[in-house]
């Protein structure tokens, strides 16, 4: 069993400025005020947190059941779906994850969308959610970098509530790690908190395939990211 | 019609506030919402008028442009911004009733779920177009629903869930509600919400987007 945890400064993450900028509307050309300073504004902010974390851990009392769809862990059930089974096949072990772009950014957006200034919210909000996913590509990359020493691949990474794999997994997931792990906890109906989180699992393996994330597997027919985003 | 209303129109369309705003672009040191409200109320324009020809024309362009992906959040944020800054200057009118809404819609998301951009674009949109909203947050409970339903007598319901998890208790609310208050009308909406969970839940209606329950509203 490997567990770790990483504490992300923004300057250690890439976050793609036109993906941000198409998803606030504006995929071609530089953003109109207010927006620019707006976007300037939460990312100078940003440069600051210190709270952005991720973790994973890796265990190897694990199996992939093809037949009933099924990711058998630390004697857990994860009901992944199809989809993510066939992702994980021939893994040999899995890393579980929990990232978060931290309590700030994800109260700041909240204060402002709810008071203030909705508009400077929304743009907090796409930046925390940019943060989030950040911190999964670079939490993901470090876990490559170190499974490649001793010969192993990885996969993409998946998470409940994708691909019919059901969000009340996460339950199970989060058993795997010690309480409040990244600042992270979960309510009863399974929701993270701080809202700007994601969770999930990445398989290992000498023959797993790492497959580009692409939005035919998923079934959210009308989501705003189907344009804009690239996984 | 009056070409103030027009303008007005259009100041709510594109999300232009005030002659201090900068944007949009194409806007920029003219008047905005603001402006042309006090301008027209000042002018003897009736306020109900205002509503109906100013402001409701604006905001359904809004709507149908976002449901066409033509515009995104942040342009309709901008719209809402204009438009409650022209609410502003009407609200004691409604408070006279020397102006009137077209009913009321009482809006939350679900007992559990804390998501509230979607249902709070929902609540400017259906305001916009005409209707007095009640606003009750976040994780609600169905007797805070209820209690509402109480105080509002004929109000529509609106219930918003971003998670499948939450989303179940949708159908304890709704039936819940009917209990309460038969003849109320629920309408539903979030990501993972459909039309298929709208019929098994009992709810009345589904919509994908704010444009949609807007023109259910309209239709009743
Ligand atoms: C951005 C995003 C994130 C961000 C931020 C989330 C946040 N809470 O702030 C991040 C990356 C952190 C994230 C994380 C997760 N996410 Co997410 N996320 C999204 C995404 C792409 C956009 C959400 C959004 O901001 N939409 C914009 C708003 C305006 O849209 P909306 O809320 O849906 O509202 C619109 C309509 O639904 C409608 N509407 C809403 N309410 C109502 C009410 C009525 C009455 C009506 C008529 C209409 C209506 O009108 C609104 C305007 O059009 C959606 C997919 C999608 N495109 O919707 C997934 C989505 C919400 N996420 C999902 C999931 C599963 C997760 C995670 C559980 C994944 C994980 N394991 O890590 C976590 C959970 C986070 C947590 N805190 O618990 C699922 C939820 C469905 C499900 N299976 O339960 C979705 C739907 C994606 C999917 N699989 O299809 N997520």
């Amino acid at each position: 069993m490997m567990n770790r945890e990483f504490n992300f400064r923004l300057d250690e993450l890439v976050i793609d400025q036109q993906e941000v900028a198409a998803v606030l509307g504006y995929d071609e050309g530089p953003l109109p005020e207010p927006f620019d300073s707006y976007l300037e504004q939460a990312m100078d902010e940003s440069f600051g947190l210190t709270d952005i974390r991720a973790a994973y851990r890796i265990v190897d009392d694990i199996m992939v059941n093809e037949k009933e769809h099924l990711l058998m862990a630390c004697g857990l059930a994860f009901k992944v779906g199809k989809t993510v089974c066939g992702e994980l096949k021939g893994s040999q072990r899995l890393a579980f994850f929990i990232c978060s772009a931290g309590k700030t950014i994800s109260e700041k957006a909240e204060k402002l969308l709810k008071g203030e200034d909705p508009v400077l919210g929304y743009v907090y909000n796409v930046v925390g959610n940019a943060i989030a996913e950040a911190a999964g590509n670079r939490m993901q990359l470090f876990l490559k970098q170190a499974m490649e020493k001793s010969g192993d691949l990885i996969t993409n990474r998946y998470s409940p509530g994708y691909c019919h794999w059901n969000v009340a997994d996460q339950h199970k997931l989060f058993s795997l790690f010690p309480d409040s792990t990244c600042g992270v906890s979960l309510t009863s109906s399974a929701l993270m908190q701080p809202v700007k989180s994601i969770s999930g699992v990445i398989g290992i393996g000498r023959n797993v395939k790492y497959r580009a994330y692409p939005c035919e597997l998923c079934s959210a027919a009308n989501c705003i990211y189907r344009r804009t985003m690239h996984h | 019609m009056n070409e103030l209303l027009g303008k007005l129109a259009a100041c709510i369309e594109f999300g232009k506030v005030n002659l201090a705003s900068p944007y949009p672009p194409h806007m920029k040191d003219q008047e905005g919402a603001d402006e042309i409200t006090r301008r027209a109320l000042d002018g003897g324009v009736d306020p109900q008028d205002i509503l109906y020809f100013g402001l409701m024309p604006g905001m359904e362009r809004v709507g149908i442009k976002f449901r066409e992906n033509r515009v995104f959040v942040p342009q309709v944020l901008m719209s809402a911004r204009a438009m409650s800054t022209a609410m502003l200057h009407l609200k004691p009118y409604f408070l006279s009733g020397a102006a009137r809404q077209k009913g009321t819609y009482i809006i939350g998301t679900v007992l559990g779920d804390l998501h509230d951009i979607g249902k709070n674009l929902v609540a400017m949109m259906v305001e916009g177009n005409g209707y007095k909203v009640v606003d009750l947050g976040t994780d609600v409970n169905s007797e805070k629903f209820i209690a509402a339903i109480k105080e509002n007598t004929g109000a529509v319901v609106g219930l918003s869930a971003l998670l499948t998890t939450t989303m179940v208790n949708m159908q304890h609310i709704t039936s819940e509600i009917k209990k309460a208050v038969p003849e109320t009308l629920v309408t539903i909406g979030g990501a993972p919400v459909n039309h298929d969970f709208c019929k098994k839940i009992g709810a009345d209606f589904y919509a994908p987007d704010p444009q949609g329950v807007v023109e259910f509203l309209n239709k009743k």
